[in-house]
């Protein structure tokens, strides 16, 4: 036994870090790490016709009890979409979107920020500018930024939280959350709207505007009250 | 030959020295800082232990060094420069893996120092030095200091015991041999609590907590004392002069930045290097002297 006491320990470190790679802090995978299908065949993409609405998965159904559905969610203004089980199905057809990654609120507020990320700040406070990227029938929002700031070489971290089943944005382009003094972070807009649940539930549908805008005032200085509660910070 | 010339200085003379090199180690992030400190402190820990020194640090450090700085890069994801994607999606970038390295630098050189600190500042030192200022408080820490060796050289001497008696146990099952570490487990328990209570009737009949009492000390400040002092403030004040002026600052994040070669930098580096290696070249300084003298005799 004493002799194979250093195999045994190398083994015991070699496999904690190889959990410890897989996950790398998440505790649940999820299925927001798939990147979808190409698909199958070109007949299938010709076979969808173009007005053809996704198919959305099923809105997690709300407890009235609780007023918030499984994952700890609140219900959603009755004319947005519901939020999405994030583990839901990709299908292969193609549509396209907006996409735009922006920190103009960080450009007032420069002498928040950390002096060793000055350097990361656009003069324009654009990340990635506006374009027109594809998306999948089936994915979210979160899919969509990741696939394109890894395309497009730019840094991006998150954290999936098993107990809201979603992925929350830390950083994108080196400049976290909480770098711009504490009520810092990212935000998303879809067609002008902050939803009130994680990106990697809200499903796509074709022409949808994505912004993912960063605040340093919890929401209040890009227009998003409603999280804070309304109230101006004095 | 092994003997440590460091440690006949005077007690508080030891304490600055080693509160200057720990704080140091982790204060200064800078990879020259850091590799300065982690090779004094590797020296100076074989100098004192020798082979078993070497054999430590091979066989604990080594593998502790190279599991944190791996362990790093797959939960710290900051960094400018991307290498790949991690299976989780998050990237895994260069700076983090640098930080890694530095971090568990910083880690080993601390815990190399700490071993060179307890063989340096025994407990007799210790209680001289904070015996007046507070009494119990070093008391408690001699003590506590002593309590892990006691406990292992105590198991020791039990587990030959019940060799002795026919329980050897070398070719028993998982089971009996859980059972027989039970039973040491329980022997051992008994003889800490009768200790205890001996020790507790030692220190009243001598006369523990009377007025008036004195403690025998041997540690006179003397002139080669005052000599490393002056030598150990001067140094420590170049380094803690260099960081505040910012010629040691290294930054990890986002991209890797720091000075290397500029005049302030040497000055605060070999200021550094002066610190770290302090007990080496007196034990250097010692040997040279030592071997002069039997030249003439």
């Amino acid at each position: 036994m004493a002799k194979y006491r250093p195999l045994l320990v190398a083994f015991i470190i070699a496999s904690v870090l190889a959990v410890a790679y897989y996950y790398g802090g998440n505790f649940s995978k999820g299925g927001y790490a798939a990147q979808p299908q190409a698909p199958a065949s070109v007949d299938a993409v010709a076979q969808a016709p173009s007005s053809e609405k996704p198919q959305i998965a099923e809105a997690s159904p709300i407890d009235p009890e609780a007023g918030k559905d499984a994952h700890f969610t609140g219900p959603a203004p009755s004319d947005s979409l519901m939020p999405a089980d994030q583990n839901a199905a990709y299908s292969g057809s193609e549509f396209s979107v907006s996409l735009s990654v922006r920190c103009d609120a960080i450009l007032g507020n420069m002498n928040l920020l950390d002096d060793d990320k000055k350097e990361l700040v656009p003069a324009d406070g654009t990340i990635f500018p506006a374009s027109t990227v594809e998306a999948y029938v089936g994915e979210s929002v979160f899919n969509v930024l990741q696939r394109e700031m890894k395309r497009a070489r730019i840094h991006l971290e998150f954290m999936n939280t098993p107990i809201y089943n979603s992925a929350y944005i830390e950083g994108i382009n080196n400049i976290y959350e909480y770098d711009a003094g504490e009520l810092s972070g990212w935000m998303y807009k879809v067609n002008g709207r902050f939803p009130n649940y994680g990106c990697s539930r809200h499903l796509l549908q074709p022409g949808d505007a994505i912004e993912w805008i960063y605040t340093c005032d919890l929401g209040r200085d890009v227009g998003a009250d409603e999280f804070s509660g309304g109230q101006k910070d004095e | 030959m092994n003997e440590d010339a460091f440690s006949s200085f005077h007690p508080a003379v030891s304490l600055l020295y080693f509160t200057f090199s720990i704080g140091f180690t982790v204060f200064l992030t800078h990879p020259i800082c850091l590799g300065i400190s982690l090779l004094c402190a590797f020296i100076y820990s074989v100098r004192i232990k020798g082979k078993r020194a070497v054999r430590f640090n091979m066989l604990y450090m080594l593998p502790t060094f190279a599991f944190s700085a791996l362990l790093n890069p797959a939960f710290n994801h900051q960094g400018a420069t991307i290498l790949a994607y991690l299976p989780s999606g998050n990237p895994l970038t260069l700076e983090s893996i640098l930080y890694g390295l530095a971090a568990s630098a910083m880690l080993v050189a601390s815990i190399s120092w700490f071993s060179c600190f307890n063989a340096v500042m025994t407990s007799d030192k210790f209680v001289y030095l904070f015996g007046r200022i507070i009494p119990s408080l070093s008391l408690v820490l001699a003590m506590a200091l002593r309590f892990a060796p006691l406990f292992t050289q105590q198991i020791k001497v039990i587990s030959y015991a019940q060799k002795c008696v026919g329980r050897n146990g070398s070719n028993e099952n998982f089971l009996r041999k859980m059972m027989r570490g039970v039973k040491i487990l329980s022997i051992m328990t008994t003889w800490a609590l009768e200790n205890a209570i001996e020790t507790a009737d030692s220190m009243k009949c001598r006369g523990y907590g009377l007025p008036g009492r004195t403690a025998f000390s041997v540690y006179r400040f003397q002139r080669r004392d005052a000599w490393a002092l002056a030598l150990i403030l001067a140094f420590a004040s170049i380094a803690i002069a260099g960081s505040a002026i910012g010629a040691s600052r290294f930054r990890y994040f986002p991209t890797v930045k720091g000075e290397w070669t500029g005049i302030n930098a040497i000055i605060a580096f070999a200021a550094y290097i002066g610190l770290c290696s302090f007990p080496i070249l007196v034990n250097i300084k010692e040997d040279i002297v030592w071997k002069r003298i039997k030249l003439n005799a």
